[in-house]
């Protein structure tokens, strides 16, 4: 069964990680086996549910778990894994000299959206079971690079390849020319290529296709509407559609008419702004009764 | 057979030896100068690969870190090559005199 994804994205402090909070609860409480995944290294989610969470899922009521991605983790997981590789590929010599470069490649830009993607694999792999997965993503830039990792990945390794397969043409006639027909031993960096090619083609289209939806969380002030509008421009670059906005913290006598405007072809949710503080299950079990309209988020 | 057909028969034979060693030596000059250039391309189109995926260990700018780190289990040589290449940039009159073979 592939589980239907849910991306909260927008500016920081918006209130993604509470309304991914919220939803979660109402997606578990309409009896959906569902997931929710702190992708945001800031990880609000435990100061949310007052609760320890980590790699690990962890159940807090029926139906809903929650965990949250460590990257760095992930990033050392990653280069003791090519370390290992090296190890096993290269000479004892050139793999001893490495050890220096492995120390500094831990903090390496960029390195931090592929341990995200890692981690995003990970979970997807092993979540055959749950009907929901809900991300809370990290602030703009982050998630922007996150996503569009497997675009910009496919633009290097698709060059790679064609650099690639003329050197092997060229070496295949230079062998067929110098030993007769013989067949020239796999390259296997080619192979490589083409196998990061059809995973990163893979995640694309996970990313594009109608079971993944993007939730853009903003509100009523201009600089996250328009921080909200880039954020939708940069995505449609990429292929991928915001699926609903999420007007939060919208204030009781509140005019949203002007925000709705910008966003008009959009579905639309209202979360109203809360005088206390949304912390702890029972806080925010107490919000959804208040405020039932919520709930057009499992229909809209 | 007399003894003078047997040493006809031998010098044949030796003849044919030495025309089939001459020729097969021609065929080997033949198709190493046809592939020279081709050679020589590939060759270059290698260093390129090379420069291009594991630029970032010697400071130039290269594609995302994950592709380089995905393929540089797998190249070794080009990686080696590299490293040499840098220490002989600090001499090149060195490298010069021993690819001409000079002591």
């Amino acid at each position: 069964m592939a589980s239907k994804l849910q991306f909260f994205i927008g500016k920081g402090g918006v209130g993604k990680s509470t309304t991914a909070a919220l939803t979660a609860l109402l997606t578990s409480v309409a009896h959906r086996e569902t997931r929710l995944v702190s992708l945001d290294p800031a990880h609000n989610q435990s100061d949310i549910f007052q609760r320890q969470f980590t790699e690990k899922p962890r159940s807090i009521c029926p139906r809903l778990r929650v965990m949250e991605v460590d990257t760095e983790y992930w990033v050392k997981q990653y280069l003791q894994e090519t370390q290992t590789q090296i190890k096993k590929t290269y000479r004892y010599q050139s793999a001893f000299n490495l050890q220096d470069c492995f120390n500094i490649l831990q903090f390496a830009p960029g390195l931090e959206e592929y341990a995200m993607l890692l981690a995003f694999e990970h979970i997807i792999q092993t979540s055959q079971d749950t009907e929901e997965i809900i991300f809370d993503m990290a602030p703009t830039a982050l998630t922007l690079r996150f996503f569009s990792l497997p675009s910009i990945s496919l633009l290097w390794l698709e060059e790679l390849l064609k650099l690639r397969s003329r050197i092997y043409d060229k070496k295949e006639i230079i062998s067929r020319i110098k030993l007769g027909p013989k067949n020239l031993e796999q390259d296997k960096v080619k192979t490589k290529l083409e196998t990061m090619i059809t995973d990163f083609k893979k995640l694309r289209a996970l990313f594009q296709s109608p079971q993944t939806g993007v939730n853009l969380v903003l509100n009523p002030d201009t600089l996250s509407i328009a921080e909200a509008r880039r954020i939708r421009t940069k995505l449609e670059h990429l292929g991928l559609k915001i699926t609903r906005v999420i007007f939060n913290k919208v204030p009781p006598d509140g005019n949203a008419q002007k925000t709705r405007q910008v966003f008009k072809d959009l579905p639309w949710v209202r979360f109203p702004y809360s005088a206390n503080n949304l912390k702890g299950l029972d806080e925010l079990n107490r919000y959804i009764q208040i405020h039932p309209q919520i709930s057009e988020i499992l229909t809209s | 057979m007399s003894s003078r057909d047997l040493q006809n028969s031998h010098f044949l034979q030796g003849l044919k030896t030495r025309v089939r060693q001459w020729w097969s030596l021609a065929d080997q000059v033949a198709r190493s100068k046809a592939v020279g250039t081709i050679e020589y391309e590939a060759e270059e189109l290698d260093h390129i690969f090379g420069l291009l995926v594991l630029g970032m260990f010697i400071g130039m700018p290269s594609p995302p870190i994950h592709i380089s780190m995905a393929l540089f289990p797998l190249m070794e040589e080009e990686f080696t090559l590299m490293l040499d290449k840098i220490t002989t940039a600090h001499d090149p009159l060195a490298e010069l005199f021993s690819t001409l073979d000079i002591d």
